[in-house]
């Protein structure tokens, strides 16, 4: 079992919901977070105007809102997943968003008491 | 790689931040949360808080860079009081960036 944990933009989530669905991946978990990268937050990456005076003091934004999204799936179906998450939200654009795959050890469905992949599928 | 998840006090999050930005380490996610620890929230007078409010942090780093993230972390979220919080660091097995398609940090 990996777990997938993608940073997106937040107006491409109704598009990656309905193509990880479309996939066979309806289950996931999702969560407004605020982020930057290597950037250290673009003023450009929101819709409205900033300030002057915002803009010059910290050359943007200090964080830009984003939305976590997570899901467990099992371990053959990680490239799948994350190409399907990867071209759904490229833009080419800064901003684009991260993909980490981590490790999980054991799942639990609490409503039947099953573990590991049976309570994920 | 590893991930680092820090709770930290909300009214400490920037100093972090700011820290971590100094030393070079810029790219980070900060969510709000609510938690509790092993003192079951706190009593003021009369009032009983069960979850508090904090401030989760995340970030990918590779494994060389942890002890230092740690150290600035811990550093900079210190007050000596309970409720300073925890760092968890965790495996991450593979770090993709969307735009570019390209594998690693």
């Amino acid at each position: 079992m990996k777990e997938i944990v993608a940073i997106i933009r937040p107006s491409k989530m109704t598009r990656t919901k309905e193509v990880l669905a479309a996939l066979g991946f309806p289950a996931l978990t999702a969560c407004k977070v605020l982020g930057r990268g290597k950037q250290k937050g673009l003023a450009g990456e929101v819709s409205f105007p900033l300030g002057p005076e915002l803009v010059q003091e910290e050359g943007g934004m200090r964080y830009v809102p984003k939305r976590l999204v997570s899901l467990v799936v099992e371990d053959e179906d990680v490239p799948l997943v994350v190409g399907a998450i990867t071209k759904v939200n490229r833009t080419g654009a800064i901003g684009d968003g991260r993909i980490f795959v981590c490790p999980v050890e054991d799942a639990a469905r609490i409503r039947t008491q099953e573990r590991g992949m049976a309570a994920i599928l | 790689m590893k991930m680092i998840r820090a709770i930290v006090r909300p009214e400490k999050a920037e100093d972090v931040v700011d820290a971590l930005a100094a030393a070079g380490y810029v790219a980070l996610t900060k969510m709000d949360v609510v938690g509790r620890g092993k003192q079951k929230g706190i009593q003021v007078g009369s009032i009983y808080y069960d979850e508090l409010p904090k401030v989760m942090l995340m970030l990918v780093t590779e494994d060389e860079n942890v002890a230092e993230i740690v150290e600035i972390i811990n550093h900079a979220a210190y007050t000596g009081n309970f409720g300073d919080g925890k760092i968890f660091v965790s495996p991450v097995e593979e770090a993709y960036t969307i735009r570019t398609g390209s594998r690693g940090l």
